[in-house]
């Protein structure tokens, strides 16, 4: 088992270069270059190479490559050219923001995924199993954005229940992760657009569970735990629902991993200063470190979680084994 | 299968029909252009050049986007094989200011910016042929020798009337050249909460939140706090590194300036007391008695000094224009500093001495890299202090009660939304009070509707641009550097369409050879005649005229030298 482990390391290891070395130049192929969108084109083009200087643009791509690649095994991903201050700085900032949202959408979709999926499976074929269905497939399909604007038009706008946008009150909150994040404000903040990323995630944990509670439901100890008079919410908790758990616990290992990108249209309706929303002005403004940065911890976090997923198989499921 | 096989037959059917239309239609128009020319084809000027029109991607901007198609078309029609190509604004930006200078026209637009109501950008850097080689902001290429000599002038002349006068006459110059074609400027809607707030300013090319607002704005409630919404990121506080238009809005309330430029965009002594101009290199400028920084400390000339210098050294791109002509500062006394000239340059008191911000020397002396400094309690002398910078979610200021001018408001936060939609929500709640941005044309309408009262307390405002977007043309090429060419083009833009269609009526007309537009008020002069009609008739002529044939296909040719 460890053995394993310290392989595929090894291996991720070796794949976050290579991934870093093709987002180095897939962002270097990319039309326009930084100047363009930092300065007013007006400025004069001896401004312009200054600042490609200052960026450190102004070598050869092989020169630039190595500054980064040399950089990258110091885990020092250079200084954002927007906000003139190191990129990881700014990742870690919009990260925990971006983190804590899809932490409480996740806690909700599982929550009621599986507990959801499990009784859906048990009254198999009754009204409310289809109506449970259809509500998780149509906030699966609907546009995120969409409802998080439905949900605003009615609980924050109709109803004045919960704040429209951002993270905190305009103004209030500190410098401290206390001040900014463990309140009540932040608190009333999160719940519209957790709810709505956990809607649309709601989906996933439920029909997987479903299905896979379907097949744990015709093997035969259930029929013997049947058979024994066991109560039938025993038999559904107790033996069902924990067989069915596995591949639930796969997707969900893996959707952490996915998550730290973070849903950019639900950060751009709740103006959630989340890292999708940072990503995506970052590659538009071809701030190359802040965006190379986010992509190489994004796929590096991909890559753990992966790992991860499969070392919990072996512990959940004994037949399965690394050796 | 038979089935499968009848709806196949079906649609070969339906292409040659559709196919047979088109072919028609080609004759037809052929037929129409063909004005009966005697001339042999082969005895005729050569086709006029294949014509690519760059423009900007429909979401960038609709308008362009649009505007460029139909012109593309209006040449069709006269037998120019032209074609609008929408693309990414970096790429566009990369093929206008590349070296090879690969392009045959453009639309694009230069963004009213306040020091842009200085006539300088507008007559010399965009126009003046210095500036017509790869990376210059002389993208037409256009080349006068006579113009160039009366830009330079009115850049020495430091008698404002006088250059007035000169300014003037380089606008007749471009008038009658058109070496591009003004299509529109936007007006700046925007709007503020009028239950919470009084005496708001509006700044050609400024909007609301300018320097002014935010000094002379007064609460009507115990709500004395101002929150703006931006919908753009402010990058940092470090007024050597800040590149973003929003992050040196602010900055200008933190840090203060030597002259600020009134709200009718006349150059005020602000920190400094009085500037004199002893002749037309030296500036002698006296420093404002009695000011302090937020940290307490006062300000003095040797701290101006130092700013200047700071800003010089350092190299700052975004000043480095402002700053080339000096040559040398010093203090003649305690209160006065000397600016020395390189050559006389008459925007250093609107431009320079008004753009360029005071730091305390006592702190920034001892910065070794001042580029790279984040500044994140950034001190100045300005109106306002620093309380926190939150990257991508707000800015929050407070008054500085020592500032020598009363200000009525306790701070205001300048927050950063995601989109314009969530701005238009949190105005409606109340919850911002006024926004930094042009509004988008669908939310002006919205609260001009005022649908069920729902913006009853919104107070729409309207400010006219002096930036404009305009057609550019490659004057180094066929036919552009034929005038008469231009002027036809000219006639084939549809300045109320692109007006009263697609900006619903909130700009104002352009017209070809325009370039300061009526909105800076001083620097247009309004006796010059543009070509703003509208007129394809009128552009078949005026090509007739200049030589220009149609052949028995009715595809335009170049005339015969």
């Amino acid at each position: 088992m460890l053995n394993y482990f310290l392989k595929r390391l090894f291996v991720m290891l070796l794949m976050i270069v290579l991934v870093s070395t093709m987002i180095f130049f897939l962002f270097r192929t990319m039309p326009g270059d930084p100047t363009a969108y930092v300065v007013d084109p007006s400025i004069p083009p001896e401004a312009r190479q200054q600042l490609l200087e200052r960026y450190g643009l102004d070598g050869s791509l092989w020169d630039q490559y190595k500054v980064f690649i040399t950089d990258l095994a110091r885990l020092d991903f250079g200084d954002s050219f927007f906000y003139n201050r190191p990129a990881i700085e700014i990742i870690q900032e919009k990260l925990a923001a971006t983190l804590i949202l899809m932490l409480s959408a996740m806690v909700f979709a599982y929550t009621m995924g599986v507990f959801g999926g499990a009784w859906m499976a048990w009254r198999r074929g009754s009204r409310l199993e289809s109506i449970g269905i259809t509500v998780s497939l149509i906030f699966r399909s609907a546009p995120t954005f969409w409802v998080g604007l439905m949900m605003i038009l009615f609980f924050s706008v109709q109803l004045a229940w919960f704040p429209a946008q951002g993270m905190r009150t305009a103004g209030t909150g500190g410098g401290t992760f206390a001040e900014m994040f463990l309140n009540l404000d932040f608190l009333r903040h999160l719940i519209l657009p957790a709810l709505v990323a956990g809607l649309y995630f709601m989906a996933t944990p439920m029909l997987i569970m479903r299905n896979s509670m379907l097949e744990v439901m015709s093997e035969d100890y259930i029929e013997m735990a049947r058979a024994k008079g066991t109560k039938e919410r025993h038999i559904l908790y107790r033996h069902a629902a924990r067989n069915a758990l596995l591949p639930v616990v796969t997707a969900g290992a893996l959707f952490i991993g996915a998550s730290i990108g973070g849903q950019v249209l639900i950060e751009v309706v709740f103006s959630w200063p989340g890292l999708g929303r940072e990503i995506v002005t970052a590659v538009t403004r071809h701030d190359y470190p802040l965006a190379q940065g986010s992509f190489i911890i994004i796929s590096a976090m991909v890559m753990f979680m992966n790992l991860i997923a499969d070392m919990l198989y072996a512990l959940l499921d004994p037949r399965i084994s690394y050796n | 299968m038979k089935r499968i096989n009848r709806k196949k037959v079906w649609l070969a059917v339906m292409i040659a029909v559709l196919m047979l239309f088109t072919a028609c239609g080609d004759d037809d128009t052929n037929g129409q252009d063909d004005t009966g020319s005697d001339i042999p084809d082969e005895e005729m000027g050569e086709l006029v050049p294949d014509l690519t029109f760059l423009s900007s991607l429909p979401e960038a901007n609709m308008v362009n986007y649009e505007m460029s198609q139909e012109v593309a078309e209006e040449l069709q029609a006269l037998g120019v094989n032209a074609e609008s190509q929408p693309m990414d604004f970096a790429v566009l930006l990369d093929v206008l200011y590349g070296d090879d200078m690969d392009y045959d026209a453009y639309t694009i637009g230069w963004s009213g910016r306040i020091e842009r109501l200085d006539p300088d950008m507008f007559i010399h850097s965009i126009n003046h042929s210095d500036n017509a080689g790869p990376g210059g902001n002389n993208t037409n290429r256009y080349r006068n020798p006579e113009f160039d000599e009366i830009a330079d002038a009115q850049r020495r002349e430091m008698d404002i009337e006088a250059r007035r006068e000169l300014v003037f006459e380089a606008q007749r110059i471009l008038a009658e050249d058109v070496p591009k074609i003004t299509m529109y400027s936007r007006a700046n809607m925007q709007t503020y909460n009028k239950d919470l707030f009084e005496d708001v300013i509006n700044i050609p090319g400024e909007g609301l939140f300018n320097e002014w607002t935010p000094f002379s704005i007064k609460p009507l409630t115990d709500e004395t706090v101002l929150t703006v919404a931006s919908n753009v990121n402010i990058d940092d506080m470090n007024p050597l590194s800040s590149i973003s238009v929003y992050g040196w809005r602010n900055l200008r309330l933190i840090y203060d300036k030597l002259v600020r430029l009134s709200p009718s965009i006349e150059p005020e002594a602000w920190a400094a007391e009085s500037w004199d101009v002893v002749d037309d290199t030296t500036i002698d400028v006296v420093l404002r008695q009695g000011m302090t920084f937020h940290d307490g400390e006062p300000v003095t000339v040797e701290d101006v000094k130092f700013s200047y210098e700071l800003f010089i050294d350092e190299n700052v791109e975004y000043f480095g224009s402002f700053l080339t002509p000096i040559d040398t500062i010093e203090i003649t006394d305690d209160n006065t500093i000397r600016f020395n000239l390189v050559e006389p340059y008459a925007p250093f008191i609107t431009n320079t001495l008004a753009q360029i911000p005071i730091l305390p020397m006592h702190i920034w002396e001892n910065i070794e890299n001042p580029v790279q400094y984040t500044n994140e309690d950034a001190i100045g002398s300005g109106p306002f202090k620093l309380e926190r910078f939150q990257t991508g979610e707000e800015l929050v200021l407070s008054r500085f009660d020592d500032y020598f001018e009363p200000v009525h408001i306790d701070g205001y936060i300048f927050q950063i939304f995601a989109s314009p939609e969530g701005v238009l929500t949190a105005l409606e709640l109340g919850n911002v009070h006024m926004v930094s941005y042009d509004l988008v044309p669908s939310h002006t309408e919205q609260i001009e509707n005022n649908d069920g009262g729902r913006y009853d307390h919104l107070e729409l405002t309207e400010g006219d641009d002096i930036g404009f977007f305009y057609i550019g043309m490659n004057l180094d090429r066929a036919p552009f550097d034929n005038k008469q060419f231009r002027i036809a083009m000219a006639h084939l833009v549809d300045y109320d369409l692109a007006l009263d269609v697609h900006l619903n009526g909130y700009g104002a007309r352009g017209g070809g050879g325009l370039t300061i537009v009526e909105a800076n008020e001083f620097w247009h002069n309004p006796d010059v005649p543009i070509y703003d009609t509208y007129d394809p008739e009128r552009a078949r002529e005026i090509l007739a005229e200049a030589g220009f044939t149609w052949d028995s296909q009715g595809r335009m040719r170049m005339p015969v030298e």
